[in-house]
């Protein structure tokens, strides 16, 4: 049984904050946390494909979403995820008051330091939970 | 009333690289396309957001694009809005081995070879875009309410 904790982002398209929830899971899962976690594509999941349902469903899920509608944590919990964890974006950009972060299209310098910072609250988690079990 | 907008859906597909070029080739297409403007909307809204996210593809003429040949902005776009105008498969563009390489998915890590792929994959949407009859385009063939009735 694949153990990995499924980390999804909103990714959302118009604004940077979406972009910032996508980098920060991709640090994730491929840098810091590659062996503890994966992503799961998140429009995949919208299809409610069976396929996508069995990677999800009952799993314990991280969920990242860069604005309040919550797109992501949404969607794993009506695919049956166990969504532990709900990282806002915006909570950790409200520490960074005054910068740029760069557009829905590129981060800035700062936007990569925000999303280094969210990224390690991610893995942080994630490394509590592989204590845990 | 001339409204001439047209929907371009990402998957954004956070697996592999074809997610992103999709991505960044809709935000291409979006910021410098100029003679008809186009509108884009977070495809996870179909389900967390209400009923004028769910109408995006009764209102606007919308061509979906999809890292893979799995199409979900294809595919969740027809379950939940309505018809799509054009699809693009990017794996057929620049290569289903290219599209699913789960290696190279962040900004930080793509090469000019990356960004050659997404002014092609952009170059395709301009393209489908400019075959999509003007009278399709919003306004005219939307003849339905806002409440989700057609």
């Amino acid at each position: 049984m694949d153990k990995k904790v499924k980390v999804v982002p909103c990714s959302g398209i118009g604004k940077v904050y979406g972009l910032m929830a996508r980098e920060a899971v991709l640090k994730t899962v491929i840098e810091l946390c590659p062996e503890k976690s994966e992503t799961v594509c998140l429009a995949y999941i919208v299809t409610g494909d069976k396929e996508v349902r069995e990677k999800i469903d009952g799993f314990n899920c991280i969920t990242v979403d860069g604005c309040p509608k919550m797109c992501a944590s949404k969607n794993v919990t009506i695919a049956g995820g166990v969504v532990i964890e709900e990282i806002k974006v915006l909570d950790t950009v409200k520490e960074h008051k005054g910068k740029k972060f760069g557009s829905p299209t590129m981060l800035d310098a700062d936007g990569e330091v925000v999303i280094s910072e969210i990224a390690g609250k991610i893995a942080k988690k994630i490394n509590e939970m592989s204590i845990g079990t | 009333m001339s409204e001439f907008k047209v929907g371009v859906l990402s998957c954004s597909g956070e697996e592999c690289l074809g997610g992103t070029i999709s991505r960044l080739a809709t935000r291409k297409v979006l910021e410098e396309l100029k003679m008809v403007e186009t509108v884009t909307l977070c495809l996870p809204l179909y389900l967390a957001g209400g009923n004028e996210e769910r109408n995006f593809a009764k209102v606007f003429p919308t061509i979906s694009v999809d890292g893979c040949d799995k199409l979900c902005a294809k595919r969740s776009t027809e379950k939940y809005s309505g018809k799509i105008n054009g699809f693009i498969d990017i794996s057929k563009i620049i290569g289903a081995e290219n599209a699913l390489n789960t290696k190279i998915v962040r900004n930080k890590d793509l090469t000019d070879e990356h960004f050659q792929m997404v002014d092609q994959v952009a170059g395709e949407i301009v393209k489908m875009i400019g075959s999509i009859n003007p009278d399709a385009y919003s306004g005219k063939a939307f003849h339905g309410c806002g409440c989700g009735s057609d």
